[in-house]
């Protein structure tokens, strides 16, 4: 097995718990009114890219080939997870509001991993 | 090739047996920066909220005890909202003992535009409060004027930003300094300021059971005059003044301090025990790891290594993986907590407030340095043990 | 260099029969001098590793001296025994001998990096000529056979030039060929480097390229 395979696996395993979290235990604040704030269309995006870098794991697992581009390709993608929450969509305005306790930390924590990942996964297969 | 070079190359080369030992040590690391960060963020709330207190007595409504717990207004930042005459500050002037009467009034607010939560709202007398005002004064340099707030620091609110309560609009000219406790959500006032919330709160049909005017209040914070018996004064003003309880802060304060000492000792106890854990393991594993290299070690006595070489190697290797796990251990720690400091603080419902780089960046280097000197330290009897082998002996063992 | 060796014995504690020690070397006097090339031969279990292990300063003999020289050996410390060792001798053990985590040039060149010498490139590339294991200079030892691990270890101690190379079976995992090969290259070492070369062998062919041969049986040394 080649050892661009590795960080390939790690950042599916992330993109699943992007998520799955998401949608769970890393959701935006729910509001009491039903009525959706910034956090939750944050949210939602993450859970694209989330989708997108599920998407291009497994891509990258399919050839060595076009291993080194894809992983390439998700250097942005995390980018933007990790300016999306907080800094390009706004969110809630306390920080006791559980879209910035909990989402938005995790969030940049899970982007952050797979950004560095990615990076990894470019410099391994581009050796290959 | 030096033995310090031969060390890391036998780290570069073997890296799942460099990763497994470096797995210890940062287990040993998280533990001890993880538990010590969240000891001293404990320790740094205590401390914040006995100076946010201040006062020594708090007179609050009667009622204020069942209804809210004013306790938890501190240290949760839950929002509450009950009432008295305003007259109860000038009253409590007169009691013996008492030399300050600072009164404030609370609001919770239903909806402000920049949260959709409730937010606690505090009025005070600029002039005569000795308890937030010293705080606002850090941020601001003049008095709080009408429809002017000062914002806690976990209000995300800008500078200069306009902030709807209860349709009144009130700019942002101060952001304060984190406490670690419930007053770092709330919003804060003078009393104009708030008799215009409190009439639009009415306005609005929100029935706080008040009476129309400028009468009311909700605290007064009671500085007792020095050398007189804080008792004997709580004791007064519950016997002088009707309808109106007096607390002592200390009680708020000692019962805070004691669940402080219990999750420290906790803590302590925790770190000790993944210590000695960690360090025996550490011990039999570089004991094996030294028996499964007898034969290596036996080449490099043959090709001219002496005992100090491979001790130094030995230890070199040990250190060096230490330091590795090190790191990780406290980066992960530092990942974990610092991030999420908001929601640890959130379930252990008690006063919170991080170390500064000042205290975390040395404890950070600390940590690392210790972590180091441990796995080193769990080498050294293997390393003895080994430099006491004549190589004839360990070739002939290693065959 | 010459070495010698004054009424070196080994005597091992352990339960043997009725006696609670056994000797694997008796006392044995003989001198190792430069330019020929001496082969230890006997039985299994007769003594011949032990003995070679402390003429090469690898074991501490029991009784007796090792003179290298006019230097006692086993009266330095540690220290410079093992630097004397580095700088002096060459062994070439039995069984396997490479530090995994190196390739087959830096095995080679350990002992002169040890030390900070000056890396004795040239010769190590020439020997590996020699012996045919050039092509494995970058390869890592568990990717060799084991004959090719022995002529490495082979290389790494006449690449250093020694005074002195002692070698333990060091044709054990060679076939015919390399066999040849090896003991021409001893016996080349010995009598053009001036040189001395002491080995120990069941091989016979060994018996044709030495200068003295030397009988071991029960831990005694007959000529």
């Amino acid at each position: 097995m080649k050892k661009s395979v590795i960080p390939a696996l790690v950042i599916l395993v992330l993109s699943q718990v992007i998520v799955f979290g998401e949608t769970t235990f890393l959701s935006p604040c729910v509001h009491e009114d039903g009525s959706f704030g910034p956090c939750h269309w944050a949210g939602r995006a993450l859970l694209g890219l989330g989708c997108v870098l599920g998407a291009l794991a497994l891509l990258s697992l399919c050839g060595k080939r076009a291993r080194f581009g894809v992983f390439l390709s998700g250097l942005p993608v995390c980018a933007l997870g990790i300016l999306i929450p907080g800094t390009l969509i706004d969110l809630c305005h306390m920080s006791t509001m559980r879209c910035r306790m909990v989402m938005q930390p995790a969030m940049i924590l899970l982007f952050s991993a797979a950004l560095l990942c990615a990076l990894i996964g470019a410099i391994l297969s581009a050796k290959e | 090739m030096k033995i310090s070079s031969l060390s890391l190359n036998n780290l570069v080369r073997k890296p799942g047996r460099t990763l497994a030992l470096a797995l210890l040590t940062a287990f040993l690391a998280l533990a001890v920066f993880g538990g010590s960060v969240i000891v001293l963020s404990l320790r740094g709330g205590l401390q914040s909220l006995e100076a946010r207190l201040g006062a020594d007595i708090i007179l609050v409504p009667s009622e204020a005890q069942s209804k809210v717990s004013f306790q938890n207004m501190f240290l949760q930042g839950t929002t509450g909202a009950f009432y008295m005459d305003a007259s109860v500050a000038e009253k409590a002037l007169e009691v013996e003992g008492v030399e300050k009467a600072a009164p404030q009034t609370f609001l919770a607010s239903l909806k402000a535009d920049c949260c959709s939560i409730k937010i606690q709202v505090i009025g005070i007398d600029p002039a005569r409060d000795f308890t937030v005002q010293p705080w606002i004064s850090r941020s601001l340099s003049r008095e709080l004027g009408d429809m002017d707030v000062a914002v806690g620091c976990k209000v995300e609110a800008g500078m200069g930003e306009i902030i709807r309560i209860y349709e009144q609009r009130c700019k942002v000219v101060a952001r304060l300094e984190p406490t670690g406790t419930g007053l770092d959500t709330a919003v804060y006032c003078n009393m104009n300021t708030m008799n215009a919330l409190l009439r639009a709160a009415e306005e609005k049909g929100i029935s706080h059971r008040i009476e129309s005017g400028d009468s009311v209040i909700s605290a007064v914070y009671i500085k007792v005059r020095d050398g007189s018996d804080i008792d004997a004064v709580n004791s007064r003003l519950n016997g002088r003044l009707r309808k109106v309880t007096a607390v002592r802060t200390r009680s708020m304060i000692t019962g805070v301090s004691d669940s402080l000492a219990g999750i420290s000792r906790t803590v302590t106890v925790l770190i000790a025990a993944v210590w000695v854990l960690a360090f025996i393991i550490l011990l039999l594993a570089f004991a094996l790891i030294i028996r499964e290299r007898t034969r290596e070690f036996a080449v490099l006595r043959l090709v001219g290594a002496s005992r100090g070489m491979l001790a130094r190697m030995v230890l070199a290797e040990s250190a060096l993986c230490g330091l590795l796990g090190g790191l990780a251990g406290t980066g992960l720690a530092a990942a974990l907590l610092f991030p999420f400091a908001q929601l640890i603080e959130s379930a252990l419902k008690m006063p919170y407030l991080m170390p500064d780089a000042g205290v975390v960046v040395p404890l950070a280097a600390g940590t690392v340095l210790l972590s180091a000197a441990a796995a080193a330290l769990s080498s050294v009897l293997a390393a003895v043990r080994l430099s006491r082998v004549d190589p004839g002996t360990a070739l002939r063992e290693g065959n | 260099m010459t070495v010698k060796a004054e009424g070196v014995s080994r005597r091992y504690f352990r339960k043997t029969g009725t006696a609670n020690y056994f000797d694997a070397v008796q006392p044995v006097s003989l001198e190792i001098a430069p330019g020929g090339m001496t082969v230890l031969t006997g039985r299994s279990g007769s003594g011949k590793t032990t003995l070679l292990n402390m003429l090469s300063g690898l074991l501490v003999p029991t009784g007796g001296k090792v003179w290298y020289d006019d230097t006692d050996l086993y009266a330095l410390d540690d220290r410079a025994l093992s630097r004397l060792r580095s700088e002096r001798t060459g062994v070439v053990p039995q069984g396997r001998s490479a530090v995994d985590t190196l390739t087959v040039l830096e095995n080679i060149l350990l002992p002169a990096r040890l030390y900070q010498r000056e890396l004795p490139v040239e010769a190590a590339v020439r020997w590996m000529e020699k012996l045919g294991i050039a092509p494995l200079r970058d390869a890592r030892p568990a990717e060799l056979s084991g004959g090719e691990l022995r002529r490495m270890a082979i290389v790494r101690a006449l690449a250093q030039a020694p005074d002195v190379l002692f070698a333990d079976e060091p044709t054990g995992d060679l076939d015919d060929e390399n066999t040849r090969l090896v003991l021409s290259a001893f016996r080349d070492f010995a009598h053009e480097e001036k040189k001395a070369v002491f080995m120990v062998t069941h091989e016979n062919d060994a018996l044709l390229y030495a200068d003295r041969v030397l009988r071991m049986d029960h831990g005694q040394v007959t000529s």
